[in-house]
Parts: C-alpha cells; structure tokens; sequence
C-alpha cells in the first residue's frame, strides 16, 4: 500500500535524525490504526496491477502536486469558493485530464431534460416553425407549430427565427442561452442567495427547457444529442429519471404519455448501434413531490404500464422536486407502500441541511420503502441508524457534490458528507444530476472535484476505479447485461491506463 | 458504533402493512434519538415545563427559517447575523442557563474590544503606529523597534483631532469584526493572518504585570456573569514586565494566573475555580519544544492545583505536525496530561490530519476541535473506546473560515452519534462573542437537530465537568454545585419573562 509505505519513509527519516526514536510499540499502534483506516476507504480492496500502479504514479503525482500548491497558498484553492468562479480553470488541469479520458461507467442518477449543455440546447432553437413569447412574469414560452399558436400568452408569439434576424443574432443567441443556465460566468448573485431562491431559478429553467423537447421531432434530437455528450464523456450506461410528458407534432396532435418512454427507448436503441460500446439506457419514471396523491398515483400506474410494455426498458420510480417545499414520503406512504411491490424505488432522500425536519426524514422512509439506492443522501451522515442501514443492505448513494454546491447546500466542499461516506466505505456511486443546467460535464466535473476535493489527498486510482465499478454494480441491469457492462469497461480501462501511461510526469 | 442495536430494529425492514410500518418508523427514530447526545436524560415535572417554553421558542425560529430560508442567518458568515442572535428568544433562555465550564479558551482571546480599548485609557501606555500599531507600558519611551514615533497614547489621542475617530480606528485593531467579512476575508489566509495580527498587537499591552492581573480577573467575572463556572484557560505564558523594563520568566505569570485565581475566588464563593494549560506556540523545533516540556513540568511541580495540562497552539496547517514531537510528548506522558488542538482542517489527509491519530496515541484526555474526525472512523472509535472529550467551538470554525453554512459543521454528526462533546468558545473577545451563550446558541438552532431539546443543553453542560481536568472528588463536588445553579434556574424559570 502505498501510503503505509510513505508513512514508513517519514519515520525513518525521524530516527535518524533525532536523539530520540520513537519506540516500536508507537510506531506499530499508529500503523494499525492509520492502516485499519485505509482498509476501510472506498476503493482500498482493488488491487491494481503493474500498468495500473505505473499509472496510479502519473496520476498521484499531478494530485499531489496540485493539492501541495492549494495547501501552501489556500487564497488560490478552488474548492472552497463557488463553483461557478472556477469552473473555467478546471480544463488546466492535469488531473482533470486524465479523469476525463477515463472511462467512468454509469451515471445512475441524471434528469434526462437537464442532461444537455446550453450550447446544444441553443442549436435545437434554430429548428424551423417555432414559436416564442413571454408569459406575464417574463418567463419564455415555447411553441412549435404550422401557424401562429392559439395558445394564450402575455405577449404576442413570433418566429423565433423572425425574431433572431432582426438585430445582432450573436447577442440574441447568448441572451437565449442565459434561460437555459444557471451559469453566467462567475458566482455573482448566486453564492448568496437563499436555496429557495436558487431552486425558483433552477426550476424556471426546467419549465423553459421542457417546453422546447417535447416537441417530438426535437426529442428525439435532443435525446440523441445527450446521449452523445455523456458518450463523449467515456460514459458507457446511463439511468436517466423522468417525468412522463405529452409530446406533439408540428399539426397539433398530441400523444399519450406512454409515447415518450417509447421513443426515449428507441432513441437508445438507435444511438446503441450506432456505437456498439455503449451499453443503453434505462427509466426512471418520476413525478413532482407537490402533486397530489391523485396526479402521483396516476404517474405510478403510467410507470406499472411502461413496465408491463417494456419491462427491460423500466428501472423503477422516484420523486423530485425541492425536498424541503415538496411533500414528504411518509406523507404519500399509503399509495408508496401499496406500489413498491410493483415497482423498485429510487427516491430522493436528505437533500437536505434541515436536520430534524420533515424533509430529512424522507431518508428513514426511503430506506423503510425499500428504496434500491437513494439520491443525494446528504443528511445521512446525521443519521447513525441509516448508516448502518445503507451499509448492510448495500443500498447505494447516488452523491451529485456539484448539485449539492450549486443548489445552496454546501459552500467550501471539503466540508461535503461524501468525505465520511468514503471513509466509511459506504456503496456510493457519484453522478451529476443536471449538468446542463450548470454547464458542467456530464461527470468528469463531478469526478474530478470530489477526487481532488471531498477525498483524501492520498486516494487515488484505486478510488476512482471503484466509483467507477460501483457505478455498474449499483445499476438495475440484469446479470447477463451487467456483465456485458462490466467487459465493455474493463476493455476501455485497460486502453486508458495505457494512455496515461504515455504521459509523462515532467510536463 | 452502535451497530447491533440498529441492526436490530432494521431488521425484517419491510413493514406488511401501515401501522407497522408506522411502529417501525418510530422506534427507529425514537432509537436514534435515545443515542443522540442528552438522550438519555430524563426530565423531571419542573424541568419539562421549561422544556415546553424553549421548544416552543425553538420550533418558531427554526420553522420561520425553514420556511424562509433568506431569513436563515446561519448559513452566512457570523459577523452579517451576530447582531440579531440578542433578539432571539432561545439565546435570552441560554444566557440564564447555566452552562457549567468553558474548557477551551485562550488567555488573550476572552475579552472583546470594549475591554482593550479601555485599557489604552490607563497611565504610562506609550503607542507607536507604523504599518502595525504597538502598545507598550513603561515609564519612558521604549526601544523597541518600530517605524515611527513612540508617544504617550494619552498625549497621541488629545492631539489626534478626532478622539471618536482615533478611538474607533484603535478598536478595529481589537477585533476581527468587520461588516464585509466576505471581501475582507476571502480565504483562511486573511483570516489566519489578521487572528494572528490580533495577538501580537494586544499581547505587548496585556502583558504589563498589573494589566494582567487585572485582565484575567475581569474575564473571570465576564465568564461567570454569562452563568460560567469553572474554566479551564490555554496560554502561551508571556513574559510580563514592570514600568520599568524589568522581565519575569513564564514561570511568574504561571503564579499570577494562580494568584488572581484565589483572589477571585475568595469574592465569588460559588465560583469553582480555574486551571491553566500551558499552550505554546506548535511552530518551534525540538529544542524549543524541550523547553516547554521542562518549564510545564516545573509549573506542575510549583502549582499542581492550578496546572491542568499541556497543548500546542497556532494554525495547524502551517505549524509542525504532532508527530515530529512524538518521540518527547511520549517521554513526558507520565508526568503531563495532554489537550491537543487537533484536526481543526479542512485537509483531508495531510499530515494536519493526522494531527487526530497522534493526539489519540498519544493519550490526549480530550481533543480541541476535532473537526476533521468525521473523515477518520477509527481515530473515532478510539475516541469513543477511551472517552475523550472533543472540545468542539462552533463559531471560530465559521469565523477561522472552516465553514460557511453551520449546518455542514461536523458537530451534528458528533451529537447524533452520542460523541462526549464539550461546547466552548476559544477566542470569544476576538470575534466579539459572548464567553459562552452565542456558541451555545447557535450550536442549539442551527447545528443540532430541530428536535433536540432542554436534555442536550444539560447534557453539554454536565459534559463541561464530566471532562474538565478537576480531579474526582471536586468534579463530583462540581457536578453537585451545578445541579443546584441548575435547579435554581429551572425553579426560577418563567416562561413569560422571554415573551417580548
Ligand atoms: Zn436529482
Ligand atoms: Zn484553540
């Protein structure tokens, strides 16, 4: 192991160059404990082999070298500011590098409108016949059609396309982008405000997005487009949550809401063989925590029925939605508790700083329902029982660190639960929520923060592999697909440990 | 941790129908509260009652800023909300309690601004400004370098031509406090530096022998007005000194300390007492640190009533890391109990961190800070296995820029997990805090869990003398005095007294 062994060279250095050498017993006792500790980390039972420790050492050296230059002057140290204010300065990064041609698995935990980066957001409104206007609060609208739309709005509709070819289209374009992002190029008026005021935002955004995709041509370029950029991101597997939405065509006619998951299937299908190394997708059918009993229990025979259609398409259901303003799952448990033989749970749960409210309780429900993972669990670490719990039903944590800094829960990261969640070795497996919405990667962001970040400064290759592992293991995929999985990485792992390896350490 | 217990009730998680689900529900979070620090308290008829009134108090703050999470101060820096806390009514009912001892505090961090700059009053203080400001007393102009002009602090206030101004420009060197702490203190290094700058500026002043005595005596009788009563005080022994140049060794303040000790006890006959840990600056080499060693076990010898302990101080991170000094600390373990500052990082395995492995190793009797035990399960199973007090100071970690949002700060971790927490305050005059009741305060509303009641305020107050360093015969004789402040207060209560 190589941190013992650094340990050791720090004591021989002691000895001799002091009087007085620490005794044996010391020496023994600090290793057991710091050892017991090590053995228990997320990761620390992958053995790598000879290439992988050559590359671990490429790989450390950059963190290392990094993390000692944050330490010795912490005014340049990222991690404690917004995300937003140094999100530009990752690329330079060596460690991000790397990270990014590393072949990361699954993203289990990601919602499938919020998947797509601005940029390509913005193309798909150069799509013909839509429709824009403004409602009375200045949200936007979005309609496509053959005709002006008959739908109300505040303001009258135009062409989007008359619109851009008014004046400067650039502008245009970039003042379009900003209703498809909370980022703005730094952290100002967001690092301070309250995390109500944030997820109004945050869910402004979705509303303009949604209106754009579902239109059904659009979806399928959308869906496609998101697939790529995941794809492109060395994600071989993604679980994406979503709401069942009506899609239209351009005359007006209007699908039934099992349409979407249908195409969303085909859509996968088509980009699976188009690229024969990724391995698919599967749905989470989700509903808004606020609805009522009768709109949630509406969704979850609409996902009895996905999954009567298309059973290896289906993973099962979840709620979203702000956790402190929506209900809490006791308060659904009825219809909950009569639907989770049909269906598997993957609730979120502790997305949440309230400790002791309602919202952090949905963690004790998310587990008391079964839930096969849950999402976020950032109030776990206040909760001793659950601990325990997730550890011995090997039910895993879905950590978006992130969603967490943006959304308002956490400011400087290294004060992120998921520093214990990996000291505890806890089943975690990291995703990325709504990277769109931030303009993050779709997970090498996320990666490459919580390894420089929320981790040890010594974690290393080791950890990173195993998220990735995890990320497969925690899937819903069957056997025989988890395994198909688990070869498709493993081919691609050993391309990259290649990779690095022809990278040099002198750069 | 307490694994079998859990496992127990999980056990089968999947109720069949409603209510037992229901039942299930709530034995696992009735269990959960049982393990959370104060759980295991019982209230009494009386004690009840007042439970009612601050839970009622309680559940209106926190609820409001549940609802209206732009109200919630706690997420922002302690200077933009420190003003509002005197309004709350749970603060007020936290003030009257009483919160048994302060064991991690620093001699020249307890008293605030107001008290430094009165001192700038007295005859004989002679200021020179440069790029710092340096405070002396003595009967002549002093040598000691400095840019400008030494003068008399009298004669310099009567010819400034504003003495609110000159005043008001002096307090700032007295404070951390600051209006815009975001922009003035971007980064840790700000903060460490301007804490840093604090010291050096007041020490000078403070360390004129009759200052001294006086001092200490004061912050005594701020901490036992804020319902304190017993301390256990950290200081790096200055040199103190006479009008006329002369310089005792660490050994005379060590008396004094001793001296004001009785003198204060003698008019505070309720008063349990204070002790003194010898806590020097961690930034030294292993001959220096030898010194210490001697000079603590002299101390010891002279004074052993008096003498709880020895620590390291200073920014972990930039300091030496304990176990450069393992080989010594080990050797003198026998004769000296150990406090360490440990683990108060946000550096996750550097060798700041590991700070916590030694300190345990080493035998400490209880741990200052311990911020960074979440990250280290076995230091805090050691830590369970052996008892060891974790001197937590919530609003220095957010001043000292370790957090921002308090809810993330790992003390409420450490409560739910029933850890042998002790509360206490380290600097509170830096910052302007009260000696006690604003860590209390926030610590209660903000880091605990909204259900968390009047048994985990006795409990952290019993802790401060289940973990104090008096020997067992005065601890039970101070858990017995506590037990009387405390019913005092609980007969005493009226609910109607915190209405407006
Ligand atoms: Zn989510
Ligand atoms: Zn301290």
């Amino acid at each position: 192991m190589a941190f013992v062994s650094t340990t050791s060279v720090l004591f021989i250095l002691f000895i001799s160059i002091s009087g007085k050498s620490i005794p044996n017993s010391y020496i023994e006792n600090r290793i057991n404990l710091i050892e017991r500790e090590v053995d228990m980390q997320l990761g620390s039972e992958l053995v790598l082999n000879d290439d992988e420790k050559l590359a671990n050492e490429i790989l450390m050296h950059w963190k290392q070298k990094e993390i000692e230059e944050s330490f010795r002057n912490p005014q340049y140290f990222n991690f404690s500011k917004h995300y937003f204010d140094y999100k530009n300065d990752i690329p330079k990064s060596k460690v991000y590098q790397i990270i990014r041609g590393m072949p990361k698995g699954a993203v289990l935990h990601v919602h499938s409108s919020l998947m797509l980066s601005a940029d390509r957001l913005l193309n798909l409104t150069y799509e013909n016949n839509l429709y824009m206007c403004k409602n009375e609060i200045g949200d936007l609208q979005f309609r496509f059609s053959e005709d002006i739309p008959k739908w109300p709005c505040h303001t009258s509709w135009v062409l989007l396309s008359d619109l851009r070819s008014l004046g400067d289209a650039t502008k245009f374009d970039e003042s379009l982008k900003n209703y498809f992002t909370l980022f703005s190029g730094s952290s100002r008026g967001c690092d301070k405000i309250d995390i109500n005021t944030i997820w109004r935002k945050f869910e402004k955004i979705s509303n303009v997005i949604s209106q754009l995709i579902i239109y059904r041509p659009v979806t399928e370029k959308f869906f496609y487009e998101a697939l790529n950029e995941f794809y492109n991101d060395n994600i071989q597997y993604i679980e994406i949550r979503s709401g069942l939405k009506s899609l239209y065509e351009l005359n007006g006619t209007v699908h039934d809401k099992l349409y979407m998951p249908r195409l969303y299937r085909d859509v996968a299908e088509r980009f699976k063989r188009d690229h024969p190394d990724f391995v698919g997708v599967k749905l989470i059918v989700t509903r808004h925590r606020l609805k009522t009993d009768e709109e949630i229990r509406k969704t979850i025979n609409l996902a009895r029925q996905v999954k009567q259609e298309m059973p290896s398409f289906l993973a099962g259901f979840d709620l979203v939605g702000q956790e402190d303003l929506g209900r809490s799952l006791s308060d659904i448990l009825p219809l909950l508790n009569e639907a989770k033989n049909d269906l598997k749970y993957y609730f979120h749960g502790g997305e949440t700083n309230w400790y002791g409210t309602s919202t952090d309780e949905n963690l004790f429900d998310a587990v008391l329902l079964g839930s096969k993972r849950i999402g976020h669990a950032y109030g776990l670490i206040k909760h001793p029982s659950l601990l325990m719990a997730v550890k011995q039903y090997d039910i895993a944590l879905e950590v978006n660190v992130v969603s967490n800094a943006v959304l308002g829960l956490v400011h400087d990261v290294r004060n992120h639960p998921l520093a214990t969640y990996l000291a505890l070795g806890l089943p975690v497996v990291l995703s990325s929520d709504d990277p769109g919405v931030w303009g993050a990667d779709p997970l090498s962001h996320d990666f490459y923060i919580t390894f420089m970040g929320v981790a040890s400064k010594r974690a290393d290759l080791r950890l990173l592999k195993q998220l990735a592992i995890n990320s497969i293991k925690y899937s819903t995929l069957d056997i025989k697909n988890k395994e198909a999985l688990y070869s498709v990485f493993h081919t691609k792992w050993d391309v990259f440990i290649k990779q690095v390896l022809t990278l040099s350490t002198n750069l | 941790m307490r694994a079998v217990i859990f496992i127990l009730f999980f056990y089968s998680v999947y109720a069949s129908n409603i209510d037992e689900y229901f039942d299930k529900r709530y034995r696992i979070l009735k269990s959960e509260s049982r393990t959370s620090l104060g759980g295991n308290v019982t209230l009494n008829d009386k004690e009840a009652a007042v439970n009612i009134c601050l839970m009622h108090y309680k559940f209106k703050e926190v609820d409001y800023w549940f609802d209206n999470p732009r109200y919630f101060n706690c997420s922002r820096h302690y200077f933009t909300y420190k003003q509002y806390i005197k309004t709350s009514k749970v603060y007020r009912i936290i003030q009257d309690m009483p919160k048994g001892a302060a064991l991690h505090v620093h001699d020249m961090g307890l008293l605030g601004p107001h008290y430094l700059l009165n001192i700038t009053y007295q005859d004989n203080l002679y200021v020179c400004f440069d790029n710092n400001l340096h405070l002396l007393f003595a009967n002549a102009p002093p040598k000691s370098p400095c840019d400008g002009k030494w003068q008399l602090m009298n004669k310099a206030r009567n010819s400034s031509n504003n003495i609110t101004k000159f005043d008001a420009d002096l307090r700032n060197h007295f404070t951390l406090f600051v209006k815009n702490p975001d922009t003035i203190y971007p980064s840790i290094r700000e903060t460490w530096r301007a804490f840093m700058k604090f010291f050096i500026t007041v020490q000078p002043m403070l360390s004129y022998r009759p200052i001294w005595e006086q001092y200490f005596y004061d912050a005594l009788k701020r901490f036992k007005e804020d319902n304190i009563m017993y301390l256990e005080v950290r200081s790096i022994l200055p040199n103190l000194y006479e009008l006329d140049g002369t310089v005792y060794d660490p050994l005379v303040t060590a008396k004094t300390y001793k001296k004001v000790i009785k003198n204060f006890m003698k008019d505070h006959r309720d008063f349990l007492g204070a002790k003194l840990i010898y806590a020097p600056p961690r930034k030294v080499d292993r001959v220096k640190l030898e010194e210490y060693l001697e000079l603590a076990k002299r101390i010891k010898q002279d004074m052993s009533d008096t003498f709880a302990g020895f620590d390291l101080v200073g920014q972990e991170d930039l300091g030496s890391p304990l176990i450069e000094f393992v080989p010594q600390l080990l050797e003198s373990a026998s004769e000296l109990n150990y406090f360490f500052h440990a683990g108060e990082t946000d550096w996750y395995g550097t060798l700041t961190d590991e700070n916590l492995v030694d300190a345990v190793l080493l035998g400490a009797k209880r741990l200052g800070h311990a911020y960074a035990l979440p990250k280290h399960p076995q230091v805090l199973n050691e830590v369970i296995k052996k008892d060891i007090g974790l001197e937590v100071n919530v609003i220095s970690n957010a001043v000292l820029s370790l957090v921002r949002d308090i809810r993330n700060h790992p003390l409420s971790a450490f409560l739910a997990h029933g850890l042998p927490v002790v509360l206490s305050s380290d600097d509170p005059g830096v910052w302007e805090a009260d000696p006690l009741s604003e860590d209390f305060y926030i610590a209660f509303v903000a880091v605990a869990s909204r259900l968390s009641d009047l048994r985990l305020l006795k409990q952290l107050a019993i802790n401060s003398l289940k973990y104090s360093a008096l020997d067992s015969i005065s601890k039970v004789d101070a858990l017995r005095k506590f037990n009387y402040k405390w019913n005092e207060f609980i007969d005493n209560f009226d609910c109607s007294k915190y209405q407006n």
